[in-house]
């Protein structure tokens, strides 16, 4: 999918050679960079710019702390309060709420919609994210009306938060080959001895991890945290897997 | 004003459902600390505590001043806590929270009504002249456990700390720069610690050191024990929370004089390794007029 790999700053002219020519598609820009009419593209923040020539698309890469919604990303919310229409989610703390209307759920009417409590956590897809507006998520597909795995998080487990990149990495199709991120394999093949785990990543920074046995979770939530805090390859991250599941018994 | 963030219910359901099973989110003990560091500035007074990701900074100055009228005899110690909107964007500016209240009235009670600094000897003249001693205490990140953090880096600022030499001959008060003579440390008396036990359940029946921030939101009450390596205690401060038994509260106090120790220790050997570091090898090494190369 990628090719190049080249480092930006804010402000920075880009070659024009990096750029993806493609005959049918239209150039499309993806987070960090900006189209300054007629015909400037600038990167807004420093990362690292990758290009598809195939999709004819390019996007920089950055790791932050502020989690800022794009469209159709997959987030783990947690519920505020109810209003009439929708219920009030945060994303992040201390930013705008994101909205989620009653009837975005599967199979969702008037009657029949879920009661979520506050403080309760939604795994959710942004359906709307415009820049001075505050966010707008929904539960189901619009297409299908299917939930696709998403909904309201019941069962034991805890939502533990890693950096953004991380996130972004164990969500990758391919983790361990693209982002380099096997923990979570390795948790549940030979190195971890098999634990049962189900887990739901969010763009937002907040992995939840649901398992029956609490030993588990934690292991997993620590296995994830540690990963990300000291940027471990996949060798660290197997003896990390192995260093863990010994030392909770 | 900003509210605090509140963890989700799933998030609280399993604290709670851990500790009962004596599981912890970052598989410490129930009454093991996070590691606790601690260093020194370049300034002599300035000390800094890391514990886990708790991190507070304090800085202790002294300046002259009148002492106060009620109390001709004695020089004048305080402590004031800063929670800036750095620590969380729940703190503001000039309009402390309770937990900044909670937090300031703890470290008095521990630090300066325990009479740990000896104020009598801050005094150079009585009723006229005395020094002033002042800690700002900064928390730089909260990760829960604010106050065990900033009463070690209070007392180790503290410690730490040298005044300006004072003089007072045929009525002169004459107060020495550093070059002229050296600074001096303050009569310190005894160093007490914060331990604080968080207890969960309905009776308090389970009872965790150091908790995070998360365990500290989820909480059905705490208890801090400030005492000297002695066992000598100086306050209890439990401010509410679910009624906790007698005899659980005791074993609290004699593994938290246990902790104290370890904290103690470390301190010492911490100031002693500072004490070291700045140690030119004496008076005449650093009366030398040579040149090391």
């Amino acid at each position: 999918m990628a090719t190049k790999h080249h480092v930006v700053l804010p402000g920075e002219p880009i070659d024009p050679s990096l750029i993806p020519t493609h005959p049918k598609h239209p150039l499309r820009l993806g987070p960090g960079l900006r189209h300054i009419p007629p015909e400037d593209i600038v990167p807004t923040v420093a990362g690292q710019l990758i290009t598809n020539p195939a999709k004819n698309s390019m996007w920089i890469e950055y790791n932050s702390n502020r989690y800022i919604p794009s469209q159709n990303d997959l987030v783990l919310a947690q519920i505020l309060r109810s209003t009439s229409d929708f219920y009030l989610c945060s994303l992040s703390p201390h930013t705008a709420p994101a909205t989620l209307p009653h009837l975005a759920f599967e199979a969702a009417t008037k009657k029949t919609r879920p009661q979520l409590a506050p403080g309760q956590l939604v795994y959710a897809r942004v359906s709307l994210a415009n820049k001075h507006m505050d966010p707008e998520l929904e539960c189901v597909h619009p297409g299908t009306g299917k939930a696709d795995g998403l909904g309201p998080i019941a069962g034991p487990g805890c939502a533990f938060d890693v950096s953004l990149g991380f996130a972004r990495r164990l969500l990758m199709a391919r983790s361990r080959e693209e982002g380099g991120v096997g923990v979570l394999e390795m948790l549940g093949g030979e190195e971890g001895g098999g634990l049962a785990f189900e887990t739901a990543v969010g763009r937002n920074g907040r992995v939840w991890v649901g398992s029956e046995s609490p030993k588990t979770v934690v292991i997993v939530g620590r296995a994830l945290q540690e990963t990300d805090r000291l940027g471990l390859g996949l060798e660290g991250q197997r003896k990390l897997v192995k260093r863990l599941v010994k030392e909770v018994k | 004003m900003p509210r605090e963030h509140e963890p989700s219910l799933n998030e609280k359901q399993f604290v709670t459902q851990a500790l009962q099973e004596n599981l912890r989110l970052d598989g410490r003990e129930l009454d093991q600390y996070r590691p606790l560091e601690l260093t020194f500035g370049d300034q002599h007074g300035v000390a800094e505590v890391t514990l886990g990701k708790t991190k507070v900074l304090a800085r202790a100055t002294a300046e002259l001043t009148v002492p106060y009228p009620d109390r001709p005899l004695d020089g004048i110690f305080t402590i004031s806590t800063e929670l800036s909107p750095m620590t969380a964007p729940s703190f503001e500016v000039n309009r402390p929270t309770e937990t900044e209240v909670l937090l300031s009235r703890l470290l008095e009670k521990t630090v300066r009504r325990s009479g740990a600094l000896d104020t009598e000897s801050l005094c150079l003249v009585a009723g006229k002249q005395c020094w002033s001693v002042r800690v700002d205490v900064h928390v730089l990140s909260h990760d829960g456990n604010l106050t065990d953090a900033a009463c070690v880096a209070v007392v180790a600022a503290l410690r730490h700390f040298r005044r300006p030499d004072a003089s007072i001959a045929q009525g002169v008060l004459t107060v020495y720069t550093p070059a002229e003579r050296e600074p001096v440390p303050l009569s310190w008396l005894h160093s007490p610690y914060c331990v604080t036990w968080s207890f969960f359940g309905d009776e308090g029946a389970t009872a965790l050191l150091d908790a995070t921030w998360l365990e500290e939101q989820v909480r059905a009450g705490s208890c801090t024990f400030s005492m000297n390596q002695h066992g000598e205690i100086c306050q209890i401060a439990k401010l509410g929370g679910v009624p906790v038994d007698a005899v659980a509260l005791l074993q609290c106090a004699s593994v938290s004089l246990t902790r104290v120790k370890e904290i103690s220790d470390l301190v010492d050997r911490r100031l002693a390794e500072d004490l070291k570091r700045r140690d030119k090898g004496g008076f005449m090494a650093e009366l030398r007029a040579e040149n090391d190369r």
